[in-house]
């Protein structure tokens, strides 16, 4: 007898969970705050790109919601992990549309899981709006697809024109087999051999390898003025520059932004001295992003990658002014609309704006320099600005 | 044993004398983890809508197809094999670079040949290719035992993963490929979500049902055997190498199966979804669930996702943990699923 009384009084447990969970749902109020989805890669590959992002995304809001809100209403985000695979991406999307029933999501961190979730958004016309994703193939991703990130085509094109312009002539390349680091690659190559510089060596390597010696002897074999490293992880950035030098190469040496981050320079120590890395930088004289990089720390008692952490902080406040324009977050339309539209000047640049294809234009590419061991600080990261790539 | 008998026999018992059933069920632990299992699902389902449910049930749905084919061979065979990964990959790309119709030319990125067949033409290639490589590799495999095809499979994984990674004039490399083509019966195109959730269903059953009739067969109770005592076995006269190849290479092509939906599902690939990673969490699917039971392997899957899924839901985090704290709360639940019962879930034999 007790056993079934048990059993009713399961499901009625059960059935009366469910009845609350509906009431609450239907009781909410119509004024509650505007809701955001964000989706980064918080776990997996793209690890330190997704926390760095959602942190600063986190840090805008608090502001806003401190400063009273948007039209007196507060900003939520809902935060979706998408681990940085497409799969992963679709099922955090699908929870964020289905579930939370948001029309604006702002993310991804990484490009394979943007690429992964682009598709359905364009489809059932939810805005994707990401901070970091630099993939080439999303300028193409759809209507409803945007990003204030560089894609590496423009990194490339401008790492080409440099390599050209510091009169190097023969390079060699070496670089992670990751979307990445590969389209860095890629692109670069294509600009500089346009220009009429020779490729005399490339090598790439799958994440996760910790020795480099025998490929760069390989690259180095064949002299070239100068080798460029793109990399995904700052781990193998940081460990191939300093196995180029134990192998006493003495030339120039190009990278990505990676390898010039604040791990892969503990790593390769003063190996890293003189390397240039062509990258989109926050400019120093910029005071909005002194403030936020400093609110950045007293918040999460760190600072890395600031020009991606500019860039994830300033989307939140381009959508809070979409938001003030539209006055409803189930307005996916009037928001891409508005990103159209939209000229604005924040923390990674004055007056920049959305092409047709939801591109960021107005923005440029910086070449940075690292400085000797005992110049770096947590303050400058490690390097100088010497100022924007050229254009040809 | 086998999928269907168990619950019909149990369900048979439930209706001749309910009480007694009861009394001699109540500690069974195969019991509560059915009821727990089911019961999260079920609550999940109208908790949170059937949106995101038929979104869940398609991501269960590819798992399960996966965790019985790979239970054909860890569970009822003693074959441990993590390389399972690797014919899931084989199948997603042959789907993904025959059925493809994105131009790649007008991107800056790498360019591949382009096909633009139909689903139903690519979806018997992928699983044949699948089970040709699985033939090749199962030959050489079969010289191998215990830990050691622990190793040479996880070498497999491996290779097969560089593959997707560095045979880029084929599978575009860390780029993937996009716009992998959605099933389409005459003009009937399975667009939306709840149709392709059937569809994975039907093919689900299909598997489940192939599966069934394999290991109640006697082709089924000579795998048994090889997997209690391989030696005795041969001495019976039986070839065991023959059937170790069959079953790996019939497993290999369900795996393929799984990876050629999953591509056409996603309609975008890349070789981040076939890592060695993948492979491990699928092998403790098919643990947690219970070896040599394909209900378990169905079981175990759903656990898995709904443990996944449901952790998307766990209240009070900081927005900036949720991603680790839910990789943590899934480590911690498997270790100690595995201290209490280490024969999974339903599951009768230990590894």
């Amino acid at each position: 007898m007790m056993g079934i009384s048990f059993i009713k009084r399961l499901v009625a447990i059960t059935l009366l969970a469910v009845l609350v969970m509906v009431a609450a749902g239907c009781g909410e109020e119509e004024k509650g705050p505007f809701r955001i989805g964000v989706m980064e890669s918080v776990t997996g590959a793209g690890e330190t790109y997704g926390t760095v992002a959602v942190q600063a995304k986190q840090l805008a809001v608090d502001e806003i919601n401190e400063a009273g809100g948007i039209n007196g209403r507060l900003l939520e985000l809902v935060v979706e992990d998408s681990k940085c695979n497409a799969q992963d991406a679709i099922t955090a999307y699908n929870k964020l549309t289905d579930v939370d029933e948001v029309k604006i999501i702002l993310g991804t961190s990484c490009s394979g899981a943007m690429l992964g979730a682009a598709p359905l958004a364009e489809r059932e016309g939810v805005v994707m709006f990401s901070g970091l994703a630099t993939n080439p193939d999303i300028a193409e991703a759809g209507d409803y697809i945007f990003r204030t990130s560089l894609s590496d085509a423009t990194v490339g094109v401008d790492t080409g024109n440099v390599l050209w312009a510091d009169g190097i002539r023969n390079l060699a390349t070496i670089n992670e087999s990751t979307d990445y680091a590969e389209g860095v690659r890629r692109t670069t190559t294509a600009q500089f051999e346009k220009l009429g510089g020779q490729i005399v060596a490339a090598e790439s390597y799958p994440t996760d390898t910790t020795d480099f010696r025998t490929q760069l002897s390989k690259l180095l074999n064949a002299t070239p003025d100068a080798v460029h490293v793109a990399s995904q992880a700052e781990a193998s950035g940081g460990t191939i520059l300093k196995q180029l030098r134990e192998l006493g190469y003495d030339g120039p040496i190009y990278a990505d932004v990676v390898p010039i981050g604040t791990t892969a320079l503990e790593i390769a120590g003063d190996a890293a001295t003189g390397v240039k890395a062509i990258t989109p930088d926050l400019d120093p004289a910029n005071a909005k992003a002194q403030e936020v990089l400093a609110a950045f720390k007293e918040k999460y008692d760190y600072v890395t990658l600031p020009w991606f952490l500019g860039s994830a902080y300033d989307n939140i406040y381009i959508t809070a002014e979409c938001l003030k324009k539209t006055g409803d977050d189930q307005d996916a339309d009037g928001f891409r609309d508005c990103l159209y539209d939209i000229t604005w000047s924040g923390t990674i640049g004055d007056n920049y704006s959305f092409d047709e294809k939801g591109e960021v234009v107005g923005l440029a590419n910086a070449v940075l320099e690292v400085l000797p061991v005992a110049e770096r600080t947590e303050e400058n990261g490690g390097y100088r600005v010497l100022g924007a790539a050229p254009s040809n | 044993m086998s999928i269907a008998s168990a619950p019909i026999r149990g369900l048979q018992e439930v209706a001749r004398d309910p009480r007694s059933w009861w009394r001699r069920s109540k500690g069974s632990v195969e019991l509560w983890a059915n009821l727990i299992v089911l019961g999260w699902a079920l609550v999940f389902m109208l908790w949170r809508g059937g949106g995101f449910a038929v979104t869940v049930g398609s991501v269960f749905a590819i798992w399960a197809v996966l965790a019985v084919s790979l239970n054909l061979v860890v569970g009822y065979t003693g074959l441990l094999s993590v390389g399972h990964i690797g014919f899931f990959g084989i199948g997603a790309y042959a789907m993904a670079v025959l059925t493809s119709s994105a131009s790649y030319e007008q991107l800056r990125t790498e360019a591949i040949p382009t096909f633009g067949w139909p689903f139903f033409a690519a979806l018997p290639i992928s699983v044949v290719l699948a089970g040709l490589v699985a033939l090749v590799v199962g030959i050489a495999f079969n010289r191998f035992r215990d830990d050691i095809y622990v190793l040479v499979s996880f070498g497999f994984a491996v290779i097969a993963f560089t593959t997707f990674l560095s045979w880029r004039n084929l599978t575009r490399g860390a780029f993937g490929i996009h716009q992998v083509a959605r099933p389409a019966i005459g003009p009937v195109v399975f667009d939306g979500e709840l149709e392709f959730l059937a569809l994975l269903l039907v093919f689900l059953g299909l598997v489940v049902l192939i599966s069934w009739l394999i290991v109640t067969s006697s082709f089924g109770r000579v795998l048994t055997a090889i997997r209690e005592d391989e030696e005795a076995i041969e001495v019976f006269g039986y070839r065991t190498t023959h059937y170790k190849l069959a079953i790996w290479v019939i497993s290999a092509m369900m795996a393929g199966l799984a990876g050629a939906l999953l591509a056409s599902w996603s309609t975008f690939i890349d070789p981040n979804s076939f890592v060695l990673l993948e492979s491990v969490l699928l092998v403790s699917i098919v643990i947690l669930g219970g070896l040599a039971s394909i209900w378990g392997s169905l079981l175990g899957a759903l656990a898995f996702v709904m443990l996944e899924e449901g952790m998307r839901f766990v209240p009070f985090l900081p927005s900036e943990f949720i991603g680790q704290i839910r990789q943590v709360i899934l480590g911690i639940l498997l270790v100690l699923l595995m201290l209490f019962r280490p024969q999974g879930l339903v599951g009768r034999f230990k590894l």
